[in-house]
């Protein structure tokens, strides 16, 4: 059975069309990337397939569960970390953790134990009592990771988990959610940068203005490119597009 | 860049800020064209009360009261309002290569455009022309305003260089948000001191004139009266003094650009001290029910102590509910139905609840999957409410009827604020569901652009719906009062209110929950515009 299944979705905000008729079957226990430009609806797809955002046309199934008929068995078994929506910032790491994993309707003493780990292991013990407000942008994805995976999903769902995050910090996160997939759960995450996606996933989907242009085993996606930003340049429709003429200023020592 | 030519450059930057400052927006440019009519009407007004002070054997003392009064302002305005001059934050030119001398010229050149500036002109003017009485006295005057606006100026940029760390970073960005309440208390202080001076005159203010004619900026004001009676050697003294501060004052100010304009700003900082105040569990979760219920209502009153937009909302209605039936009744006027104010004022809280989570709504829609999820989720942020709402109300109503001595009506009048309250939670729940809208988590504004009908909509048509559920127990209250032998029968009331208010409550909450659980996207959506 597939992860994700995803049947003509649509989505329309006024005249601008965000995604425009997405199929698209992902493998379960695999290391997932969605990739592609700013603007592509990789967001809008995100929140439609996790169930924030509700779609004009298509339907959704999460191992098996359509989203918007049965969100009971969906939202138990899905982790979500969005791009571009706030926390509970008032509460502090370790207190947003607690509130989570309850709302989730994890016992409270597993919960406590669960947040103690997590943050142990993503670097946050030391800020944990520190309010979520005045956590770095690397901090806010991390305690978003934890708040993720406290209940141990079958698939996690994450968009632009590495945007604005510093090389420790990403680290940190690549290092949990490799041990993550190793046990058979599934990561879906969204980028546009093609260096990471190619070093940690083994499956992606290229996106552009809110169709699929390719997808499949990373090996099948890069084809013949030498490296997956080629296959991406191209399959985007956008290698080979110069910056020869004017700013022949720039550089060169000359003032 | 030369020192000389800098001071022009900050002043035209100071004027495109403002220039463009109004572009943005048609509402803006309205707002700031009307604040200035009212500024300089103020302005106009105070100025001709000062002139026509002149002569009064107060007028040395209101002069020197205003002056100071003002200093007061420019002294805490950057306080409450950091992001309204953009100028004042020099770590926005740190980058630039300037000596803090030239920066300092130009910055306090800079300070003196605006309307602020204008207005404190006008009423310096006025201040002098009370008091000055002779070429001699008109000639000191000149220089005392010019000086008096050169302190209060210098006075303003020195708090505000020494407090801009605090001022940038989160927790005065809070401070910000909070300071209404702040202006709307002092006003109260400022009405209540007005109508003990209407009453006794100002001869109580002669002494504290005496103290305040020496204290800069004020004394430059009290030395164009020195000079006005006479008093020269006073009058230069008085002038020194204002000199003085001034100067310490561009002193320190020029010291604490320098150490910030050569110090790492915050967010290094910041990353390199660990020892950041632990927090310790307040032991709140113990208290309060397992499960979802308690979740909920640990952080719904969490969130109304730390988040700023929620604690001003609800200060804001703790304070009303117990201001009007209270001062009321010590006035002499109320009636001990007015007790029912605070019930409805807190009541208000639990209307657009998904609102006041701001976009984190997503963790709360990621954990209802059903209507019994979203019935728990209301009624924890329901008994969250009670908790605070129920022995507010109890106590302003008991307040309210010890001042009146009404102690028969107790009963009536608190049923009648139970079956209100639990009106009112009911409609907030369903118009939480169905008509959620954005509170922007910046500024004042409580509603953003394009959601102002939705926000009426949701409080008035919520109002009034629950004023319609009350009618029922007002009906019967009514009926009791007006029956020949009902006085006897009005205690039940207090059993009634409750039971009803409890009932409606319930009821609210259960057609509120598939409302919530069905449009879960589309609350999000509405309350992510913030």
């Amino acid at each position: 059975m597939p992860a994700v299944r995803v049947q003509g979705l649509w989505k329309r905000f006024g005249e601008q069309i965000a995604v425009a008729g997405i199929d698209l079957e992902l493998p379960a226990g695999r290391f997932i990337g969605l990739v592609g430009p700013n603007g592509a609806g990789k967001t809008t797809t995100l929140s439609m397939v996790t169930g924030l955002l509700r779609p004009d046309q298509g339907t959704v199934e999460v191992v098996g569960h359509d989203v918007w008929r049965d969100p009971v068995e969906v939202k138990a078994r899905i982790g979500v970390l969005p791009e571009g929506l706030r926390l509970f910032e008032r509460l502090s790491g370790r207190e947003l953790l607690a509130y989570t994993g309850r709302l989730r309707g994890l016992p409270g003493a597993e919960v406590d134990k669960r947040a103690t780990q997590l943050l142990d292991v993503l670097d946050l013990a030391g800020a944990q009592h520190k309010l979520v407000v005045d956590y770095s942008t690397g901090m806010r994805k991390k305690i978003g990771l934890a708040a993720a995976l406290l209940h141990n999903p079958e698939v996690l769902f994450l968009d632009e988990p590495f945007e604005g995050v510093d090389p420790v910090s990403a680290q940190t996160i690549r290092g949990v959610l490799e041990r993550y997939t190793g046990s058979g759960a599934t990561v879906v995450f969204s980028s546009h940068v093609m260096e990471l996606v190619e070093s940690l996933c083994d499956w992606v989907a290229v996106m552009a203005a809110g169709r699929i242009r390719a997808h499949g085993p990373l090996a099948e996606v890069r084809g013949s490119a030498p490296t997956l930003q080629q296959a991406f340049l191209e399959l985007v429709g956008a290698h080979g597009r110069a910056t020869t003429t004017d700013l022949d200023w720039l550089g060169g020592g000359t003032r | 860049m030369s020192a000389a030519g800098l001071t022009p450059v900050v002043v035209r930057l100071k004027l495109s800020l403002l220039r463009n400052g109004l572009r943005q927006s048609a509402g803006r440019r309205a707002a700031y064209i009307t604040s200035v009519v009212v500024v300089l009407l103020i302005a106009a007004l105070q100025l001709l009360g000062l002139i026509a002070l002149r002569g009064n054997a107060h007028a040395a003392t209101i002069a020197v009261l205003l002056v100071e009064v003002l200093a007061l302002g420019w002294a805490v305005m950057p306080l409450f309002f950091p992001s309204g001059d953009e100028t004042l934050d020099p770590t926005r030119l740190v980058m630039l290569p300037l000596r803090p001398q030239p920066l300092v010229r130009a910055l306090l050149a800079a300070s003196l455009v605006g309307i602020g500036p204008l207005f404190t002109l006008c009423l310096f003017t006025g201040a002098v022309i009370s008091v000055a009485h002779g070429a001699a006295a008109y000639g000191v005057g000149v220089l005392a305003v010019v000086l008096a606006l050169l302190v209060c100026v210098a006075l303003a940029r020195a708090v505000a260089a020494a407090n801009i760390r605090l001022l940038t970073s989160r927790k005065g960005r809070d401070l910000a948000v909070l300071s209404g309440l702040v202006i709307a208390v002092g006003a109260q202080l400022v009405n209540f001191g007005a109508q003990r001076l209407g009453s006794a005159g100002l001869s109580p203010l002669d002494p504290v004139e005496n103290v305040l004619r020496w204290v800069p900026p004020a004394s430059s004001i009290g030395a164009v009266d020195s000079v006005s009676r006479g008093a020269y050697g006073l009058a230069v003294a008085q002038l020194a003094l204002s000199a003085a501060a001034l100067a310490g004052l561009l002193a320190l100010w020029s010291r604490s650009l320098t150490t910030l304009m050569t110090s790492p700003d915050e967010s290094t900082l910041q990353a390199a001290d660990p020892g950041a105040r632990e927090r310790t569990s307040t032991g709140l979760s113990r208290l309060l029910p397992a499960g979802r219920t308690g979740t909920v209502m640990e952080r719904s009153l969490r969130y109304i102590w730390r988040d700023p937009k929620t604690k001003a909302a609800w200060v804001t209605s703790l304070a009303i509910g117990l201001i009007v039936p209270v001062f009321n009744a010590l006035q002499g006027t109320g009636s001990i139905y007015f007790a029912c104010f605070a019930a409805g004022m807190l009541g208000i809280q639990m209307y657009n609840q998904f609102g006041q989570d701001t976009s984190a709504f997503w963790m709360v829609a990621m954990t209802i999957s059903s209507r019994r999820d979203a019935h728990a989720e209301l009624r924890g942020r329901a008994l969250a409410l009670l908790l605070i709402t129920l022995p507010y109300a109890t106590l302003v109503t008991v307040v309210t009827t010890a001042l009146l001595g009404a102690w028969p009506k107790l009963p009536e009048v608190l049923g009648l604020s139970f079956a209100l309250l639990g009106a009112m939670l009911a409609t907030g729940a369903w118009s939480s569901a169905r008509f959620p809208y954005s509170i922007p988590q910046e500024g004042y504004k409580n509603v953003v652009p394009g959601q102002a009908g939705l926000a009426w909509i949701s409080i008035f048509g919520g109002m009034i719906a629950a004023a319609l559920l009350t009618a029922p127990v007002i009906a019967v209250a009514i009926w009791l009062n007006v029956s020949s032998d009902g006085d006897r029968w009005t205690w039940l009331l207090l059993p009634a209110g409750v039971l009803y208010g409890a009932l409606i409550t319930l009821l609210g909450l259960r057609l509120a929950a598939p409302r919530t659980a069905g449009r879960l996207p589309e609350i999000l959506t509405a309350v992510s515009k913030g």
